[in-house]
């Protein structure tokens, strides 16, 4: 095409940010936070924190103590990088796996084991009472992400709605809509897509034919980056720059963070039914904790005592977390109707009286 | 099962403390994934896997001591079962539901009432299975149920059978729908009986004949069991009009017996009736049955035949008739003859005969 | 007063609305620059500027997945759905999560937002533009499912449907867009919702319907009375959750009952109210409930869409055959 001589009207660029190497050496010059080693080290913990948590349901599930739950395994830095950059009143809208971002806004651990564990009390949510719950339905949090940000825009306030999602999401009409949204109205937005390379059994190849998730945006109209989503490092500077620019009005961006799901897609999935586990042996070589350990030991941040005086505190709040869960008992059946519209209308109060009766007739 | 030794990690490292599990029994992971972190005099180690698989035991808690060489972690053979499903669980034995076949409905007379109707015969007092229907295909009308009102109002106050009647209501329906009904019928010339002949019990006693005669008619049957049984001993069950309505009282062994000896018999038993005062025994057992409806009126007769009996008997009134005597009409007298039976046992050749032998012997001259 | 046609109630009751509350927001497509392809949203954009009516992309899972995220930060969205034969992509937001955020929140997050799109057919269009598929919305838990008749209604209940803080699906009758007219005043008064309307007394029987052929309804009850059957009618209104109470006192009082609606036959949200009639005032039938509706078919093209719709003719037929039965 080229050599007919017709002009090239557009180019675009998606750029990699990556600190740690996967054995913890450093790449290039640090963010500014990073040389803050509480902030690393809060980093640290948090993604210890949720892998350990994470552990713990699996084996509540196992011995039929907690239904169905989705491990975050190999993408703690990606979970605790983005929510490290939020401020309070910004809003989150996850998806189902985002795990460690919940928890480090402050949803309490028995939180989300009672949502698992079958309990709608469980999304009261001790963290910011704006936060959308987790999201099942694939991808259909991003148009309301997209009127969050909006009533952002309109009410003139800086707060920013960070949207997370996976590489299957990014398939969905409902994330390509509400990029194309945020793009033309420059919407204080925050879309995170969580490439850990597999929708259930679906890798990345045949989910899309792009070479990057990152350059979507580039359709919609605004910045897409690449990030190393296990260099949590990477993760929260990306995060904090999309965030500054979407407060001080700079529209929306797209953070593509490339990691990978060291676990099956939910408990009741078996992913040797379509992986080959050498895949999965070299990934471990890069995940986000071993990596950041490194890091900090090499800065003689860490060691030996702390990690078990770590380990030793996070089963402590873990066991503690799950000892409440399992004390909790189920809602009152007629509870069902309670929060189904502001005000029960009366066509329903029978029912609801049949429920607290305790009879089916 | 292959078992996982707890490695010498270096510098004569003879035990270990475990510190965490990084994995838990049930879990598949592959190599190189930490399992455990374990301490050391210098370090906080982690334990790669040297496998990959499924882990089915883990050796040891947090805090325990575990000897170099020791088994570390057990793993499975084989796979973990497909769950079939990627949330929740899908349950496994269903145990196959039976389909149990629906009873025969019992047959219901359904009548085709609408509910506003329904409950307006309700209110008024009225029963539907008495109302008649005017409606379109059928169907009970308001206007129908009023009109039933209106006229069970004219009507005398319901009467629910008691006693004796209620006992025949029941008996008789139930003869109704068991027995299969045949009827033949004849006239005995008797124009040669003495002038006080007794002719209820000539008539007995003629039964006893015929009864000796043609042998199936004094019997039993078991319909249930599909069995008959013949019976020697003629025991006649005589139907006797009564205020409280029928009663058939049993004249026993009336082959045996002598005419004298069963009028008084046949007296006591009447008695007894009237003053109400018969043993239930004296109503059971009977072979066979006569009713002397003629003494009232009335000549010819369907009757009914009463399980386990297969044979009635019907005398007729006794009247005067032209017949053709000896080639040329004469008045005679003649006392009509109905024999009901149960054709599902007699046949119509053994009625016939029966008939005939009855008939043979009243036209004798007493 | 002045008198106004259903689709000038509706904008007024939207500039009302907009004006009382800075929190109403109003969008969709063409429902700016262009007022809205039925005029609905005329003036709005002039009035209350581009930020508070959109223009939206063409996308309209976009249009009703914004009215969620608006609606839980605290706007009061009022999203317009072109034609409700392009409502179906926004069933995932509208059913997954528009009518449980509440419940799934337990009451932390709401949804007070209302989607408003034209139903049924008669207006000679294209395909896909003469739906009529409220029973499917009116499935839906958690959901309010409104369908105003009149311009004094259209006014009062799309009102009440924006303050209302619970998600509301808003039907109107594009047939009686212009042809439906009233005296309307602003005077910023909802009617209450929930709430059945009788807008005819009578003893014979009870005629029950919603949207544009309460008309032919209505029609038909005065064909009826010329032939000395003295029907009552009702307006249902809003048909999730509706008002059980005065169908079941109309029918107790009437013993006969025909149930009109322009959407197919089978699963018609006349089933349902033929099940409650029959459940609490089986007693008082004096004949079988009667249902004339659209058939079992999807709805045909222009040349015949007008056998489709119920016609008074069918109507008041169906009414003599009930009235008649015994």
């Amino acid at each position: 095409m080229a050599d007919e001589g017709l002009p090239v009207i557009a180019r675009f660029e998606v750029h990699r940010r990556s600190y740690l190497a996967p054995d913890g050496t450093v790449l290039r010059p640090l963010p500014d936070f990073a040389s803050d080693m509480s902030k690393l080290l809060a980093l640290y913990r948090g993604m210890v924190l949720t892998r350990a948590f994470d552990l713990k349901a699996v084996s509540l599930q196992r011995t039929g103590r907690l239904g169905t739950y989705a491990v975050s395994l190999g993408q703690e830095a990606v979970s605790v990088g983005i929510a490290s950059a939020m401020r309070e009143e910004d809003v989150l809208l996850p998806s189902y796996r985002d795990n460690g971002t919940l928890l480090w806004r402050g949803t309490k651990m028995e939180e989300i084991l009672l949502f698992w564990g079958g309990d709608e009390r469980g999304n009261l949510s001790s963290g910011p009472a704006h936060d959308f719950p987790y999201c099942i339905p694939v991808g259909s949090q991003a148009p309301q992400a997209a009127g969050v940000a909006y009533a952002f825009k309109l009410r003139k306030e800086p707060r920013v709605a960070v949207c997370l999602f996976g590489d299957g999401a990014t398939s969905k009409g409902d994330v390509w809509e509400a990029m194309n949204f945020a793009g033309v109205h420059k919407l204080p937005l925050l879309f995170v897509a969580n490439n850990n390379q597999w929708a259930i059994s679906v890798p990345l190849k045949l989910q899309t034919a792009s070479q990057t998730l990152a350059q979507k945006a580039i359709a919609a109209g605004f910045i897409g980056e690449q990030v190393d989503g296990n260099d949590v490092i990477a993760v929260r500077a990306a995060a904090e720059e999309a965030i500054a620019q979407a407060r001080a009005g700079g529209g929306p961006r797209l953070i593509e963070a490339l990691t990978y799901r060291l676990s099956d897609h939910t408990t009741a999935d078996d992913a040797a039914r379509y992986r080959p586990p050498e895949e999965v042996q070299t990934r471990w070589k890069e995940e986000p904790i071993a990596r950041l350990r490194a890091y900090l030991v090499s800065q003689k941040a860490w060691g030996k005592a702390q990690e078990e005086e770590l380990a030793a505190e996070c089963q402590k709040e873990i066991e503690a977390a799950i000892e409440r869960y399992l004390a909790s008992s189920p809602r009152a059946p007629e509870t069902m109707f309670d929060h189904l519209y502001a005000e029960l209308p009366r066509a329903y109060a029978s029912q609801r009286g049949e429920l607290s009766r305790g009879s089916d007739a | 099962m292959r078992q996982f030794l707890f490695p010498d990690l270096g510098e004569g490292l003879e035990e270990a403390e475990i510190v965490t599990w990084h994995v838990n029994e049930g879990d598949r992971v592959v190599v190189d994934q930490p399992l455990v972190s374990v301490e050391t005099d210098k370090a906080v180690v982690e334990v790669p896997s040297p496998w990959s698989g499924q882990i089915a035991r883990l050796f040891g808690a947090k805090g325990d001591l575990i000897k170099v060489g020791a088994p570390l972690v057990e793993f499975a053979e084989g796979e973990r079962g497909d769950t079939g499903t990627v949330v929740g669980e899908l349950g496994q034995e269903e145990k196959a539901h039976r389909e149990v076949a629906a009873p025969a409905p019992a047959p219901a007379r359904t009548l085709q009432v609408l509910p506003a109707v329904r409950a307006l015969a309700r209110k008024l007092d009225v029963d539907l299975n008495l109302v008649q229907a005017t409606g379109p295909g059928g169907t009970i009308t308001r206007a129908d149920v009023e009109r039933a009102a209106k006229s069970l109002a004219e009507a005398g106050p319901a009467e629910p059978l008691r006693g004796m009647r209620r006992a025949m209501a029941q008996r008789m329906a139930a003869a109704h729908t068991e027995v299969v009904r045949t009827t033949v019928t004849d006239e005995a010339d008797i124009e040669d009986w003495q002038k006080e002949e007794d002719a209820t019990i000539r008539v007995v006693r003629a039964i006893a004949a015929a009864c000796r005669d043609e042998t199936s008619l004094n019997a039993w049957y078991n319909a249930e069991a599909g069995e008959r049984r013949l019976i020697k001993r003629v025991d006649i069950g005589i139907a006797v009009d009564t205020e409280g309505g029928l009663i058939v009282p049993v004249l026993r062994n009336v082959g045996e017996r002598d005419a004298r000896d069963l009028r008084a018999g046949l007296d006591r038993l009447r008695a007894d009736a009237a003053a109400r005062s018969i043993p239930p025994e004296e109503l059971r057992g009977a072979t066979i049955t006569l009713s002397n409806f003629g003494m009232i009126g009335g000549r010819f007769a369907n009757l009914i035949v009463v399980p386990p009996q297969v044979a009635i008997i019907g005398a007729g009134r006794i009247d005067q008739r032209v017949l053709v005597h000896n080639g040329a009409p004469a008045a005679r007298r003649v006392l009509p003859l109905s024999l009901t039976v149960d054709h599902r046992v007699v046949t119509g050749g053994e009625a016939a005969r029966f008939l005939m032998a009855l008939k043979a012997d009243l036209e004798r001259a007493s | 007063m002045p008198e106004l046609t259903l689709v000038e109630a509706i904008n007024l009751a939207l500039a009302r609305a907009m004006e009382e509350d800075a929190n109403v927001v109003v969008l969709g497509e063409d429902v700016g620059v262009n007022g809205g392809v039925f005029r609905a949203t005329v003036g709005l954009q002039q009035r209350f500027g581009a930020e508070r009516v959109i223009d939206t992309p063409l996308a309209e899972l976009l249009i009703s997945g914004l009215c969620v995220g608006m609606a839980a930060q605290g706007l009061r969205p009022v999203g317009e759905i072109q034609f409700m034969g392009f409502l179906y992509p926004c069933i995932d937001q509208l059913v997954n999560h528009a009518s449980r955020l509440r419940n799934r929140t337990q009451g932390r997050l709401s949804c007070p937002m209302v989607l408003r799109t034209p139903h049924g057919g008669g207006i000679r269009a294209p395909e896909h533009h003469s739906e009529s598929t409220e029973a499917m919305l009116a499935h839906i838990p958690g959901l309010r499912v409104v369908m105003p008749s009149s311009p004094e209604r259209a006014y009062g209940l799309l009102l009440a449907s924006i303050r209302d803080p619970d998600p509301v699906v808003f039907l109107e009758p594009t047939r009686i867009y212009r042809a439906a007219k009233g005296q309307v005043e602003d005077t910023g008064e909802a009617l209450p919702l929930d709430v059945a309307f009788v807008l005819r007394k009578g003893r014979d029987v009870t005629l029950i319907s919603w949207g544009a052929v309460v008309k032919e309804t209505l029609a038909a009850a005065d064909e009826l009375a010329a032939q000395s059957i003295d029907a009552e009618v009702i307006d249902l209104a809003t048909l999730k959750p509706y008002d059980e109470e005065t169908v079941v006192a109309s029918v107790t009082k009437t013993g006969r009952c025909v149930i009109v609606h322009e959407a197919a036959r089978t699963g018609g949200f006349g089933a349902e109210i033929a099940a409650l009639i029959a459940e609490r005032g089986l007693t008082s039938l004096l004949a079988p409930i009667a249902r004339v509706t659209g058939y079992d078919t999807v709805m045909p093209l222009p040349r015949l869409e007008q056998r489709y719709i119920p016609s008074v003719a069918r109507i008041v037929a169906a009414t003599h055959k009930v009235c008649e039965f015994a």
